[in-house]
């Protein structure tokens, strides 16, 4: 229970403030102007004061030297009737004052009672997403979003090429959408099937083509009549069964597995790989002629290392979201955002967004405040700083040092959390340190 | 619309939302009786006293418009 003084000069609503604010188990006191409250506050202690801004003697905020003064200084919730006050208070009176904006409804007065942040609704409204999927302000972003506006107005074949975790299948319905197109948006991955599947999974099949096959299916180039197909993977199509879909991108039609007659098809096709460029054209896994018809318009998407600034905007959104799933109040600290921003995310955004999602978890879901671990870690992580320096013809030693350096580095020069990654004892990092003779820098 | 303007604008708008405010919790104490959380003629009382703050917060914005209004023909 906490006793609470309300300052405000309209009697009609601190009367009914007050019979929901007992009502809510707390006891409360009124004032109807600065005067009447400085009389109570030498009176009572309060644990909760709810301010009005804007008082017949004055602001509510003349209030505030006083209450420094107090043994003990209760949590100050300011209620204005004007929004743009708000970023006014927060500039004077700091992060630790809440405010309300009339009108005011019992959910509000509940969650500055508590403690718990309100419906974050500023924060909720910063967060645009483009083609109402996609989030991130910085410039590879923008830049993305304009190749996004021009080639949905054709409908060129895009090939989408990323690091995995960039978001390809966000951008192929981002494409869709922005294409105002008439048909479905269908997507599938061809490195979920094997060899003897894909044909029927692409083209369809009749009814007892082959073992199995007990009614006729629809592939998804007709599924995706008029819309856009999505085919996630491209590379991992055998090549065997590459000259089958180039048939079907040259001329337009698709003749089920099994069946002889051609059915015609129009969708626009987004194809999607994590390979670069390069890749595909130094190894064999993509037929030329088949990189061309569907790489009519590329569009790499930029790993998240390359678009550091949307992070928090990002992070922001999955725990709204996590928050909304879950009826969770969680809230990110600034310094907590800037870990986030520090490290490199090889799985980029959807290893953010699963890191977000396990901190959640693992917090306290009555308190607001995210636990994150100590430290970031990935496994892909590791993999792929050490990989280029992981070759025959090098002594352990030297790979030995490499990696405690490495480490070191990740921890910000923190050796009590270096050696408990490295899973050696304190003492035995400082002996090595001591040995490369880099120790008297440091200490 | 100078700042002057700007500044009875801010007022009525003010005046406005006060009425609204007490709407919104006369509102909340309603559904609270409904809940069986506080006796039931509470909540008689607070829809009459929605009924009378709308006509309060009506009656600001019709001041605020012949405000405006004179001051367009002035």
């Amino acid at each position: 229970m906490l006793t609470v003084l309300l300052v405000d000069d309209d009697a009609e609503f601190t009367e009914v403030a007050c019979t929901i604010i007992e009502f809510l188990g707390h006891e409360v006191l009124t004032a109807a102007n600065l005067e009447e409250a400085r009389d109570w506050l030498t009176k009572e202690t309060f644990d909760h004061i709810l301010l009005d801004f804007m008082l017949p003697d004055g602001s509510g905020a003349h209030l505030f030297d006083e209450l420094d003064k107090l043994p003990k200084r209760p949590r100050v919730t300011l209620i204005t009737g004007h929004p743009s006050v708000k970023s006014i208070i927060k500039g004077l009176c700091g992060p630790n004052i809440d405010y309300l904006v009339k009108p005011i409804q019992r959910e509000d007065i509940e969650a500055v009672l508590s403690g718990k942040p309100a419906e974050a609704e500023p924060t909720q409204a910063k967060i645009v997403k483009h083609f109402d999927l996609l989030i991130g302000e910085s410039a590879p972003m923008k830049e993305l979003y304009k190749l996004i506006e021009r080639v949905s107005r054709t409908s060129a074949n895009v090939m989408l090429l990323g690091e995995s975790g960039v978001g390809k299948e966000v951008v192929a319905a981002a494409i869709h959408r922005a294409s105002d197109s008439e048909g479905p948006y269908i997507a599938t991955n061809c490195g979920a099937f094997s060899k003897e599947l894909i044909g029927s999974e692409l083209f369809g099949h009749e009814k007892g083509a082959f073992t199995g096959a007990v009614g006729r299916k629809e592939g998804v180039f007709e599924q995706a009549e008029g819309g856009t197909l999505f085919l996630d993977e491209i590379t991992e199509m055998p090549i065997d069964m590459q000259p089958n879909l180039l048939r079907v991108l040259e001329n337009k039609v698709v003749i089920r597995v099994g069946g002889t007659k051609t059915i015609p098809v129009s969708c626009r096709v987004v194809s999607a790989t994590n390979r670069t460029m390069e890749e595909i054209a130094q190894s064999k896994i993509l037929r030329e002629d088949i990189y061309f018809r569907l790489a009519v318009f590329p569009i790499t998407i930029p790993p998240l290392r390359e678009r550091k600034e949307d992070i928090s905007l990002l992070a922001q959104n999955f725990i709204e979201e996590f928050n909304q799933d879950n009826d969770t109040q969680f809230t990110w600290q600034e310094s907590q955002l800037d870990t986030l921003h520090a490290y490199d995310w090889p799985g980029n955004v959807r290893e953010l967004r699963h890191f977000v999602h396990r901190a959640a978890i693992m917090s306290d879901p009555g308190q607001s405040n995210i636990e994150l671990p100590k430290t970031i870690e990935s496994p892909f992580a590791q993999k792929q700083s050490t990989a280029p320096a992981l070759q025959a013809g090098r002594t352990i030693e030297d790979v030995e040092k490499e990696l405690i350096y490495a480490t070191l580095e990740k921890v910000n020069g923190n050796k009590t959390m270096a050696a408990e990654m490295l899973g050696i004892s304190t003492k035995t990092l400082y002996n090595r340190l001591h040995a490369y003779g880099d120790l008297a820098k440091d200490e | 619309m100078n700042e002057d303007d700007f500044a009875r604008l801010s007022q009525y708008v003010h005046d406005a939302r006060k009425p609204l405010n007490r709407i919104s919790m006369q509102a909340e104490l309603v559904k609270m009786a409904l809940n069986g959380d506080v006796p039931p003629e509470k909540a008689l009382n607070a829809l009459d006293k929605i009924i009378s703050s709308a006509k309060d917060c009506s009656d600001t914005l019709s001041e605020l418009t012949s405000e405006m209004g004179d001051k367009t023909t002035d």
